[in-house]
């Protein structure tokens, strides 16, 4: 297999695919990933210019692909960046949409990457906790499987008007910023929080809800699992004891 | 600020009202805090299953009603609380802003009497939209015998109203909650339902943008499946709900005219897998079932009726028609969208359904791929191994389609 190994950006996904179009052989990959002894690593070099002779053909090709290929990048599968390429590459072959043709498999593979990104950003707009700090901000830490936190942002910022909020991603180190205004999007490490003086009553509330509103006579733990993946839990305040 | 003690009384007389949808709303925020998903979001799951999308909460539970079935009827022996509409509206905020919820479902025992409860619970909605510029989800119960005018007000404010027919007959709802009537319950839907659509009409829209539902409860009284069906047939077609909800009754209260054992969950699940069918899969209530029949605990209603139709299958995949595909045991929207899609680039085998994840082991019985059966020859094989996966499903505690509230299950309502 030839190895095309990309430094993870869009440009670099773009570059890679450019050169590896006519490469039957090609396996696209971010730099980080382990390769075999019989395989060959291709030198990819970001070039604005041949990312965005791709992109072009991409978009007169098919308007919603572009945001197809951007989830499939975010997504946890270790092999994002060849599903992503097998589907462009399918795509721009054929001159046209390709997302109906189910009994593809390049397809299916890219568009069920797009499923669970779009799956776990919805599931998150739902599971996403909030604290409020002593300066007012509202506060969201997590660790989604899929690198989504700007896909939740948009959803956020619509609620929330002119409050200030920020969306943290603990596992990739990064967050997303909003001061009622403006958005930014910066690494982020361990953070120190100062809560507001209401912060523990409203949380405990909560939890006196949660256990409130459950029917004890019915157990369907399995369901609730199921529906709440326990992986989830260590951010909510109604699952800590 | 409300306190722990009067939280837990007013969720716990909510809790029972199965309904927890935030869904079919699109309300923007209009400066202020807040607006709703048209998908419905879930926030949260409890140990009994269920999603927790909204805060369900009573202003009062304090009742002057004497619904035999309900924990907060008059004669009941419990702690009694009320809120003020403030404390609703602080409590919404600050579970809104954390993202705890959706929005507010509130509802309320008969306190005082009809109208001064509607009333309250109006001023609450209204002063949550208004002060508070709150423009998240709000359900609004409505309470049986209010004035009309109320009710009317109250609507302006909410995205989704309902009344509880709770009891499937007349004959049931005279014993069992003798203050309401079916009119007190119906007439008021009705007249939501026209001043929707008068809404509309003038462009004003926006009112109750999420419609009304209803819920009823399933075991209490003795009415079978195929009336609760039927029943909900005509509310769907006639009186222009958007939903119908089911409720497994739990005995809560003791009392002699009530039974002393709760409702299977599978009689719960096989109603809502039937209800599916009814409002997207385009099969009528008589399809299904008489009024007198119950449906099969063995196996979902699609097999059931595919089972008493065998003369309309196997059906070619590549070929028939989008209602046919539909009516195919075990295969959902999803399954039967993808299935129309892809035929038209290419000639679907049975391996390519398999890689299209189309789920084949009750479908390969009523289908041919590219002309090919993969199925069981005789209906008696073709019935026991339907029997045998219902029973698997069943031992694994209901699939997790049987619960009627995430958002993606009930967009798409796999069957
Ligand atoms: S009206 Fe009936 S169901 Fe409603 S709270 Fe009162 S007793 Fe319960």
């Amino acid at each position: 297999m030839h190895f095309y190994l990309f430094d993870g950006t869009a440009q670099g996904f773009y570059t890679a695919a450019f050169l590896a179009y006519a490469d039957e052989q090609a396996f696209l990959a971010c730099e980080n990933t382990q390769i075999g002894l019989n395989d060959m690593t291709m030198p990819v070099t970001n070039d604005k210019d041949k990312a965005e002779r791709v992109l072009k053909k991409l978009r007169e090709y098919d308007r919603a692909a572009e945001a197809e290929i951007d989830a499939v990048l975010r997504s946890h599968f270790s092999d994002r960046a060849q599903r992503a390429f097998l589907y462009l590459r399918l795509l721009v072959r054929r001159r046209g949409p390709v997302r109906r043709m189910h009994a593809e498999p390049a397809v299916e593979g890219a568009l069920d990457a797009v499923r669970k990104v779009r799956g776990e950003t919805h599931n998150m707009t739902g599971f996403l906790r909030f604290t409020e700090t002593a300066g007012g901000v509202m506060y969201a830490p997590c660790s989604p499987d899929n690198d989504i936190i700007e896909y939740l942002f948009p959803h956020f910022k619509a609620r929330f008007g002119a409050q200030p909020f920020v969306i943290h991603d603990l596992r990739r180190e990064k967050a997303c910023l909003y001061n009622g205004k403006d958005a930014a999007l910066l690494p982020l490490g361990k953070t120190e929080l100062v809560l507001s003086d209401d912060e523990e009553t409203f949380k405990n509330l909560w939890r006196d809800y949660y256990a409130a509103v459950n029917i004890p006579e019915r157990r369907r733990l399995r369901q609730m699992r199921g529906y709440m993946p326990v992986r989830y839990w260590k951010f909510l305040p109604e699952k800590q004891p | 600020m409300i306190d722990a003690d009067r939280l837990k009384i007013l969720t716990n007389g909510a809790k029972y009202d199965v309904s927890c949808s935030s869904s079919g709303s699109g309300r923007r925020n209009a400066g202020g805090l807040g607006n709703a998903a048209p998908a419905g979001i879930c926030h949260s799951f409890t140990p009994d299953g269920r999603c927790i999308s909204l805060l369900k909460i009573l202003l009062s539970n304090d009742c002057i009603y004497h619904c035999r079935y309900c924990v907060n009827r008059a004669d009941s022996d419990i702690p009694r609380a009320s809120a003020t509409a403030e404390e609703i509206c602080e409590l919404t905020i600050a579970f809104y802003k954390r993202n705890y919820i959706e929005g507010l479902f509130l509802s309320s025992a008969v306190h005082v009497s009809p109208d001064r409860t509607m009333e309250e619970m109006v001023r609450a909605v209204k002063l949550l939209r208004t002060v508070y510029r709150f423009h998240g989800y709000i359900h609004l119960k409505g309470i049986p015998h209010a004035d009309p005018a109320l009710v009317r007000e109250g609507a302006k404010y909410a995205d989704r109203m309902s009344y509880n027919i709770e009891l499937p007959s007349e004959k049931s709802l005279k014993l069992l909650a003798p203050q309401k009537t079916k009119q007190s319950l119906l007439l008021p839907m009705r007249e939501l339902t026209a001043f929707r659509r008068e809404g509309a009409e003038r462009k004003k829209g926006h009112i109750l943008p999420a419609g009304q539902t209803t819920q009823l409860i399933v075991g209490a009284s003795p009415e079978p499946d195929g009336k609760i069906l039927h029943l909900a047939q005509s509310l769907y077609d006639r009186v222009g709900l958007k939903r119908v909800y089911y409720s497994g009754y739990v005995p809560v209260v003791h009392d002699g005219l009530l039974p002393e054992k709760p409702a299977g969950a599978l009689r719960e699940h096989r109603l809502y897998q039937a209800d599916w069918l009814l409002r997207f899969y385009g099969f009528t209530a008589d399809e299904l079932l008489s009024e007198s029949e119950n449906l099969a605990a063995e196996y979902d209603p699609k097999c059931a009726w595919a089972l008493k139709n065998m003369h309309l299958f196997p059906v070619e995949i590549n070929r028939c028609p989008a209602e046919l595909l539909l009516r195919v045991p075990g295969i959902g929207m999803r399954g039967a969208k993808r299935i129309l899609e892809a035929r038209r680039y290419a000639v679907l085998r049975y391996e390519d359904l398999l890689r299209m994840r189309i789920v084949m082991k009750r479908a390969k019985h009523f289908i041919t791929c590219d002309g090919k059966f993969f199925g069981a020859e005789k209906p008696a094989r073709i019935r026991r191994s339907l029997v045998l996966q219902g029973a698997a499903e069943n031992a694994e505690q209901l699939s997790l389609f049987s619960s009627p509230e995430t958002a993606l299950t009930s967009l798409t309502g796999e069957l």
